[in-house]
Formats: C-alpha cells, structure tokens, sequence
C-alpha cells in the first residue's frame, strides 16, 4: 500500500466508478420487471414520505370535512368533498394517508439501516476476530433471538412514551441479529482467502484488513439485509401501532388501520381501510422483490445457468 | 465423550444461561415500569393501609429487590406464576386455556403450510422459470412480507363482511357454552370460526417454506449426484423426489425455529380474530398492567423459543455431520 496522496484524477475515476455502478445497478433492476416495479413503488413512498404532509389538503387530526349543510361527514363514501372518504371522527381520510407515510419511511429507512449497519459489523467483527470475540457476539445474537421481539417490544413501550425514534432504536436492537449471523458466515469464508492472508502477512493491521480487504466482499450481502431490514422494520413499526403502541403523536398507517379496526368500522368504511392496508403492503412486498433480484446475484448457488 | 456428546452438553448449557438472562431482562423491565397496578386498586380509596400492606405482602412487594429476584426465578422453575392481579386467578388458570387455543390454531397451520408449500416449492424449483414458479415467488412475497393482520383485514373483509361466508371474530359463536376440550373443538361451530385464521397463518407462512424449498431444489438441481440418477434412467418425478429429500434439512431446521416463534409471530392474528389465545392475552394483560400474567405469558414464549433454538441446533449437527459442530449454530 502506497502513502496516500490521492491526486484529483483518482477522485474523479471513483466517483466515476460509482455512477457506473449506480447506472448498471438501475439496468439491471430494469431486467426484472417485478424487481422494477418494487423501484418504482419505492420511489413513490419515499416521495409520499417527503412530501405527503405538505401534499395533504386539510390537516389529518385538527380538520373535520363539513358538507353542503355545514354538518360533520362521519364515514362518508368517497366524494367530492373527501376523495377518498371520512373517518368515524369525520377526519379526512386522503390527508391522513398522505400524512401517514412519513413515519413509516422514517422508521423503514432508520430502522432497516440501524439493523444493517449494526448486524454488519457486529458480523464482520465477529467472523474476522473468531474466538472469544466470535463467542461473545454469538451468544450475544442467541440472545436476541431468545428475547421474543414482540413482547417485549411492547413491554418496553408501556413503561417508555412511544415515540418515533424509540421504536426505531427498539426495533434496530432486536432485528440486527439477522444480518450479524449472515455477514459473520460469510466472512469466515473470505477470511480464508489469499489476499487476506497476503494483507495480514504484509503487515496491515486488523482494523484496515477488516475495512479495506473484508468488508467490501461481504458488502453486497450487508446491503440486501438491510434492505430487508427496511421492511421488516416497516412491518413491525406497523404492527406495533396497530395493537396500539405507536408514536400517539403523528397520524401512521398502522395508527389508521388501529381506528378503523378498534371503532368497528371495518364492515362499512372500506375506504378508510384499504388506503392504508395497501400501502403497508405495496412497500413491503416491493423491498422484498428487489431484495430477490439481488439475492439470485449475490448467491451464486441459487443461480443456475440455464 | 463423542463430539456429539460435547456439543450437546455445551449447547444445553448455553441455553439454560439464555434461559436466566431472558427472565432476568424480563424482571428487570417490568420493575421499572411505574405505576403498578395495585395503585389503582390503593387510589380508588377503597383500601386502609393495612389492607395495603397485606395485599403487598401477599405478592412479596415488601421484600428487598433481591429476594423478590429469587423468588421469581424459583416460581418459574416450578411454573408457579402466582395470582393473576385483575382475574383473581392463579396464573396458569387463565394461561392454560389459552395456550391451548393458540396451540390448536397455530401448530395445524404451521404442519399444513411447511408440507404443502415444500412440496409446491420443491416443484417450482425443478420447473424453473416456468410460470408457475414465477407467480409462487411473487405470491408469497406479498403474503409473507405484508404485515398479518392486514392481510388477515382483507380476507375478512371479502370473506365474512361481504360474502359472508364464514364469521369475523372469536372462536366460538357467543352462545355456545362447550365444557372441556373435546366439546370446545370438536364442533361444526369452531371449525366455521377456525377456517379462516387457520387460512391465514397458513398463507403467512407459506412464503419461507416455499422459498427455502425452492432454493434447495435449485441448488441441488445441477448436482452430480443428480446427473447420476439421471444417468440411472429415473424419471422426472423421481429425481426431483432425490433432489427434494437432500435439501429437507434446512426446512426442518427452519420448521423447529418457526414453532419456537409460534406464539409470538401471531399475536397480532389472535387480536384481529379476537382469538382468545395466549399472544391476544398478553396484550390485553399489558394494557392493564397485570404483571404476573405478563411476566409468565412471556416468560412463555421465551422458553418455547429458546427451546426451538436448541432443538434446532442439535438437530442440524445430528443429521449433518459435516456441519461444524463446534458453535456458530444455525442462520
């Protein structure tokens, strides 16, 4: 390894290198079309998250729908003057959908990238070091997996107000197991190799080993868990504000289908339902199909040559 | 001592020390709760403070921190949960029952979705790339990444809202009076409510098993062994059955698992169905905050976890020797 003096030339072929990879990436999704329309659904909610709020016509709580004769609309069927309807309480239904994206991305995306980055080097620490390090991380991971995660989610969110970030950090603890023991399997087999072994035998320490040498083999495959982190993350954080243990202080789609359901009014209003039902589902499900195309990529096993 | 023998002991060991740091955990989260639920009881002002002292004492509260550890940790080994707070019951009174409705709900589903899906699995992986296998792939990704309870929404929804076919909540039509197990589930009545949270968990789990068959077949598929069979004159059906049967451990594996997560995986299921088992018990349990039910409920699904783990453990090391069996355990 050379003394880095990294001349402006260099800079420019890496970030070159990297929009290259973004642009094959984006090719590639584009080959399949399931994978593709998981981007394009994803796209969407980001854009719903960012924007939503400020895209909502009235404000999701404070704000009742009134018709023509200055009455409240309590559960009034898609109209004019509701597009997609009123709640029990005569809330806008179209609002609190727009409303209600932005915590389910805040804690999708800080969720899953707390759940990948932690699981990745608690992963990459412990395959590299081995031993009792292995030992400790390992057992520390069983241990996770031991601590049922919703129950003791909940446990822990009646003694803590539930907020937005507390859910996140909760469900970041209990969800890093997963890429810790897949990262860590894999790096014990890169571990093996040469240029590690050259590395190590050349004289660079641990921590550079790990970062340059190790770390960026077993990448590909910290990115897809932590894609699954971000649903996964999506799905518990809506779960949990369905049974009732969200963030009471913002309008969620879990926090909508908890009203509709506990207000018994799931046999009637369907448009208060399926706005956010689907969303969940649709975000989901697409973080799931893209991660499935990359996983055919990463795993070479499953892929065959036809 | 074999290598077996050792892993074995040592596994154990690792599960006991789980076993105790999970109930400790568990202690520890629920003494920091504030509030107790005996407050309510003392602010309705209908208890002098004798009253209260002794009710204390009844469950221990006035004993130093540790002694309460070290009963607590003795009354879950004997599986003596004390009383139930608001039921006035002893804990596994109310917790039995339960257990048994979500066993009898969930364990059917589970047994159904791992043999069917396998099997469905398995066939899509040998037809790769046929329709079939694309539109399982993409099916059951929606199925088991969509949270439960929604699409447990929709099928209500469609099924007992608008079709009307079969009824939207609980376990048993609310005149029915049953006495004992046999009469409780041995009915027309509970299966007319059990078919569709049945369906659901069945369709939830589907996606891993699928997936995992799947992947096994597709491994397997280029192998040499195969091309020996192939090579043998064994027809189709036959090879995929060799395929099939070499990639049957990591579903195994993954079935203990799953029965491990059983009752915590469809607490949210019980509560749309209003079903009354353990998952939906806890729930209501927390919200009330009936500790010793909480703590017991989930001491419970602590240990059927821990449990699944070590099962799961030992049986992958005893069916597949090649697998190190010193630590590292399954994925």
């Amino acid at each position: 390894m050379s003394t880095e003096t990294k001349p402006k030339a260099e800079l420019y072929k890496r970030v070159d290198a990297l929009w290259t990879t973004v642009r094959d990436q984006f090719a590639f999704l584009r080959q399949d079309p399931m994978a593709f329309a998981g981007m394009l659904v994803v796209a969407a909610f980001v854009f719903l998250g960012l924007f939503g709020p400020y895209l909502a016509p009235h404000d999701p709580i404070e704000h009742t729908v009134r018709g023509d004769g200055g009455s409240v609309l309590r559960l009034a069927a898609p109209s004019a003057d509701a597009f997609f309807g009123t709640t029990a309480y005569g809330k806008d239904v179209l609002s609190q959908f727009l409303a209600g994206a932005r915590p389910t991305l805040i804690v999708g995306l800080f969720g899953g990238l707390g759940t990948g980055a932690l699981g990745f080097s608690v992963g990459v620490v412990s395959g590299y070091y081995g031993g009792w390090v292995d030992e400790l991380l390992m057992r520390l991971t069983d241990l996770t997996f031991s601590l049922p995660f919703m129950p003791m989610a909940l446990l822990l969110l009646t003694f803590m107000t539930p907020n937005i970030w507390l859910i996140t950090a909760i469900i970041a603890a209990f969800l890093w197991k997963m890429p810790a023991r897949v990262v860590r399997s894999e790096v014990l087999s890169v571990r093996e190799r040469t240029f590690v072994k050259s590395a190590r035998a050349s004289g660079a320490s641990d921590l550079r080993t790990m970062l340059y040498h190790v770390a960026p083999n077993v990448l590909p495959i910290g990115f897809l868990y932590t894609a699954y982190g971000v649903a996964w993350a999506i799905a518990a954080q809506a779960s949990l504000a369905f049974l009732g243990f969200g963030d009471p202080t913002m309008t969620s789609w879990g926090r909508m289908l908890r009203q509709v359901f506990a207000s018994g009014n799931m046999r009637v209003a369907w448009w208060w339902v399926l706005p956010p039902a689907v969303g969940i589902a649709a975000i989901t499900t697409s973080v799931f199909l893209i991660g499935r195309a990359y996983e055919e990529v990463i795993n070479p096993e499953i892929q065959t040559d036809q | 001592m074999s290598k077996f023998q050792r892993f074995l002991l040592k596994r154990l060991a690792i599960s006991v020390l789980l076993t105790l740091v999970a109930v400790s955990v568990i202690f520890v989260v629920l003494r920091l709760l504030p509030g107790s639920p005996f407050e309510a009881l003392v602010t309705s002002g209908n208890l002098n403070q004798e009253q209260i002292d002794e009710i204390r004492a009844m469950y221990g509260l006035d004993q130093s921190i540790w002694v309460q550890y070290v009963n607590y940790l003795g009354s879950l080994l004997t599986f003596q949960f004390g009383y139930s707070i608001l039921r006035s019951q002893p804990v596994w009174d109310v917790l039995e029952p339960r257990l048994i409705n979500s066993l009898i709900l969930l364990v059917p589903a589970l047994v159904t979705t791992a043999i069917l899906s396998s099997v469905l699995g398995m066939y899509a992986g040998w037809n790769r790339g046929s329709r079939l296998e694309k539109f399982s792939i993409v099916s059951t990704t929606l199925l088991r990444s969509t949270p439960v309870f929604i699409t447990a929404i929709f099928f209500i929804i469609v099924f007992a809202y608008n079709l009307e076919i079969v009824p939207a909540l609980g376990m048993r039509s609310i005149r029915a009076t049953p006495d004992g197990y046999i009469e409780t589930f041995g009915s027309l009545d509970f299966l007319h409510h059990y078919i569709l949270p049945f369906t659901i968990a069945v369709l939830y789990y589907s996606g891993d098993f699928l997936l995992l068959a799947r992947n096994g077949v597709v491994e397997k598929r280029g192998s040499e062994f195969l091309k020996l069979h192939r090579a043998k004159g064994l027809t189709e059906m036959e090879q995929l059955a060799r395929a099939g049967r070499n990639s049957m451990l990591p579903i195994l594996t993954y079935f203990t698992l799953r029965l491990g997560m059983i009752f915590q995986g469809l607490i949210l299921l019980e509560v749309v169905f209003s079903w009354p088992g353990i998952g939906r018990e806890l729930v209501l349990a927390i919200q009330q905050q009936d500790y010793p039910l909480v703590q017991a409920a989930v001491f419970i699904m602590a240990l059927a976890v821990i449990l699944a783990n070590l099962l799961a453990d030992v049986l992958y090391a005893y069916f597949d020797p090649t697998v190190s069996t010193s630590g590292g355990g399954t994925a």
